[in-house]
């Protein structure tokens, strides 16, 4: 019988999310244009050249190696692209993916990923190319949502805050705005610094949306002590954790 | 815990829906979640106007420009959401942050100042060298007139060499010694100004436990000048200890300056009979002894004294170590000794402002004492079986608690605005209420690991990078079979392999040291000679209360030791 991962445990909407994300089972909300996903990022102008810290490994003339033989490069890797990051930011209010969920997902789903896991943001950083496949992938897809979830680089303070009076997760360096127009857009890049045109993020899901697609347990929605198979599993994990540091067997 | 007695409303209301300074933050609930954000900058902040203004007339009196808010992320200064002030738990003291921060605050310094100034040397072996070796005779009146005459030379006074130099002693005022014992015979005849007296510093119950542990061995505690320390490290302390120690005896004992018995006085006081605050730490993180990466978490909760001022309250115990830990292990270890930067109080005031860990570790007592019987509270027979089932029931049920009110209030999640930070004050709470109910500190730091368990996984996010190597690891260190990495929390330190580098965990290892003991009604954690050795109200830094403390030299309410103001032109 060919194995069918289980990703995670859980009888809930938020378990049965964060199996989602892990398996890259999303669905698709939104679409981005390549530039617009290179200015928002602002590794490099939007239709330039990747730049490169070594030729196209066709080119090097790599050293006979069995592990070189078995596991194909990844484009980025194959082109010789410099290693770049994409950082997400996601709210406690409901944001729909959260720091571990986007790091087991890229992990899982793409290669040649660093992914990092802190409490506000999560980065991963990989060959450029490569890299902005990840990011295109959670920003097209209900991993992300243009109110609560937000490309930040630095300065990444503001997903435990009160949100602000339009809904939007606060950002200090305020470079997405919700418009009249209904739409989240980005006037600066991950980093801060203005881009030469608004980008648009789309319409941020209602709050009834968030609620039903996010990967965090909150005791005004889904609350963590209702998911008891999670909480046994948790429980499972730190007695076995236990028992093999005084016994390892 | 009913909603309207949360330990943090009064606090958080106060500092969210006031306004302060001109922040604007008049109106709301604690509740809401949504805020204003006026983007109002340094202007709305008293405290830091008082800065620009300083940076500014700094870089008009010595033509270099120095602190500019406006430098902050190239033009958009800090402030963009309310800078509020925060209260420090167990008090009414609202202060601002910026004042927490060691540097700006002469109270935290001086904390610090006390525990690297101060060792503990024994007496019984120098007397046994003058009373075997050369058939002095040692009476409380000749130990009296040495203290008299230490008490001269500890400071810096010279005792027994013509035309020498000494220290002024207004600039050395915070240095003297004193003695204790656990023999109420010999202690009865030590004149009082040179005692601590364990009788009456301690209730009694804890003052037998202290003189039984000590017995009939006589120490001296020894606290060099302030000034001193500063100027050189740690491992002075008991150099400097040991050289005026010597020539006290020399002095009060008539001994010859250059014989051979003044030697193993020295080598008593140096080595054989001393006990620093702290280990000296391997070459890797080169200090010598009495620097803060060597006090152990059971040194530390035998320096905080509230044990002895409020017994029957072992979560208050736990939480005024957790105060002065953050800040010893966090703001000033890890935050100046291992890493430089300044944002390492961020993460250590969370575990003792506006009352939040204090709200989740009191709801623990009452949860433990109502479902195991009154286990929270000061006793022995009173404790529950150390099991893994007790640890993940106290450790689940304060770690839900903690997170739900992270939830509920989100001017609490505000305030914590780190994952980090959160961490920190549920894993404590969860370690300490778990070390309470069963008087056992292994078990206390294995609900630590859990709540960090559970913790990631209800909110999907933990703290920084490095919380992953030490929490999700941690479970397997509490009963490692392995003897450095399964050591009891008392003995472990911010030099146990896996605690070198992590903010925001040490001063909770040290509560969960202090808390099994406090639970159990112990008098101390570790070291009974340490817990003696700070109970003196002569200190500078009261050691009952570390948060209040902290609370006056936020204030600048509190008095420093070792000022240079004597020898310095005058302002």
């Amino acid at each position: 019988m060919a194995y069918k991962p289980q990703y995670y445990p859980g009888a809930t909407s938020v378990a049965a999310n964060r199996r989602k994300h892990m398996s890259g089972d999303v669905e698709k909300l939104r679409e981005i244009s390549d530039d617009d996903l290179t200015m928002i990022l602002g590794h490099r102008p939007a239709g330039s050249d990747y730049r490169s810290t070594h030729p196209p490994l066709a080119e090097m003339g790599e050293p006979e190696c069995s592990i070189r033989q078995t596991v194909e490069p990844t484009p980025g890797a194959k082109a010789g692209d410099r290693v770049r990051y994409v950082q997400f930011v996601d709210s406690m209010y409901n944001g729909p993916s959260v720091p571990y969920f986007r790091s087991y997902g890229a992990a899982i789903k793409f290669r040649g990923v660093d992914p990092g896991t802190l409490s506000g943001r999560q980065v991963v950083e990989a060959r450029e190319r490569d890299m902005e496949e990840v990011a295109k992938f959670q920003i097209e897809t209900e991993m992300f949502d243009p109110a609560l979830s937000s490309l930040r680089g630095a300065t990444v303070h503001g997903h435990s805050l009160r949100l602000q009076e339009d809904g939007v997760m606060f950002d200090m360096l305020d470079r997405a705005r919700l418009e009249d127009d209904g739409i989240v857009k980005m006037h600066k890049d991950q980093v801060g610094r203005p881009i030469d045109k608004k980008v648009q993020l789309g319409k941020p899901m209602s709050a009834k949306e968030a609620a039903k697609r996010t990967t965090i347990y909150r005791v005004d929605n889904v609350a963590y002590r209702s998911d008891k198979e999670v909480i046994e599993w948790v429980h499972r994990v730190f007695d076995q954790r236990t028992k093999y540091g005084f016994k390892p067997e | 815990m009913a909603a309207d007695k949360k330990m943090f409303a009064k606090h958080l209301e106060i500092k969210f829906t006031k306004e302060h300074g001109a922040n604007k933050m008049e109106g709301g609930k604690i509740t809401d979640m949504v805020g204003k954000y006026y983007r109002l900058g340094v202007e709305q902040n008293p405290r830091k106007l008082e800065m620009k203004k300083a940076g500014q007339e700094l870089a008009k009196k010595r033509g270099l420009v120095g602190y500019n808010p406006m430098m902050h992320c190239g033009g958009i200064p800090l402030g963009q959401r309310a800078l509020t002030p925060s209260f420090i738990s167990g008090t009414d003291m609202m202060v601002e942050v910026d004042d927490l921060h060691y540097v700006n605050n002469a109270a935290m310094q001086q904390m610090w100042d006390d525990i690297r100034r101060t060792c503990i040397v024994g007496i019984d072996l120098a007397h046994e060298t003058l009373e075997k070796r050369l058939g002095i005779e040692v009476t409380p009146e000749t130990i009296n007139f040495y203290l008299e005459t230490l008490n001269h030379a500890l400071p810096g006074g010279a005792v027994v060499q013509e035309h020498m130099v000494e220290t002024h002693p207004a600039l050395v005022d915070d240095c003297y010694c004193k003695i204790f014992t656990g023999d109420d015979e010999l202690a009865d005849e030590i004149d009082k100004q040179f005692l601590i007296d364990i009788n009456k510093e301690f209730p009694a119950e804890q003052a037998e436990q202290l003189k039984a542990a000590i017995g009939k061995t006589t120490w001296q505690a020894a606290h060099i000048p302030t000034v001193v320390s500063r100027v050189t490290d740690g491992a002075q302390t008991t150099r400097w200890m040991a050289m005026q120690v010597g020539m006290s005896f020399i002095s009060a004992y008539s001994m010859c300056a250059g014989e051979a018995a003044v030697a193993d006085l020295s080598y008593a006081a140096k080595h054989a009979g001393v006990i620093s605050m702290g280990e000296m730490l391997p070459a890797r993180r080169a200090r010598g002894p009495n620097e803060p990466g060597g006090v152990s978490f059971g040194h530390l909760a035998d320096i905080v004294q509230t044990s002895r001022v409020n017994p029957e309250d072992p979560a208050h115990v736990a939480l005024e170590v957790v105060g002065a830990g953050c800040m010893l292990y966090d703001q000033i270890w890890l935050g100046s000794y291992m890493s430089g930067g300044v944002g390492f109080t961020q993460y250590a005031t969370a575990a003792y402002t506006n009352n939040i860990l204090d709200d989740n570790l009191y709801y623990d007592v009452d949860y433990i004492n109502d479902k195991y019987n009154g286990a929270a509270k000061k006793g022995t027979d009173n404790k529950v079986k150390a099991t893994l089932q007790v640890v993940k029931d106290i450790a689940t049920e304060s770690t839900l608690y903690g997170l739900e009110n992270y939830e509920k209030y989100p001017t609490a999640l505000e305030d914590h605005f780190g994952g980090s930070q959160r961490a920190t004050v549920l894993s404590a709470a969860a370690g300490a209420a778990t070390a309470i109910a069963t008087g056992n500190g292994n078990a206390g730091l294995s609900g630590w690991y859990l709540c960090m368990y559970l913790h990631k996984e209800g909110h999907g996010r933990l703290g920084f990078f490095g919380f992953d190597l030490q929490d999700q690891c941690g479970a397997t260190n509490v009963l490692s079979y392995q003897s450095d990495e399964g050591l009891p929390v008392e003995l472990r330190g911010p030099n146990y392999p896996n605690y070198a580098m992590n903010v925001g965990h040490q001063g909770g290892y040290a509560a969960i040291a202090s808390a099994a003991h406090a639970g159990r009604g112990d008098a101390y954690a570790v070291n009974p000679l340490i817990k003696v050795c700070f109970a003196d109200s002569l200190l500078p830094f009261d050691f009952t209360a570390p948060r209040k403390e902290f609370g006056r030299g936020a204030l600048r309410e509190f008095m420093p030791a070792g000022e240079r103001s004597l020898i310095i032109p005058a302002k």
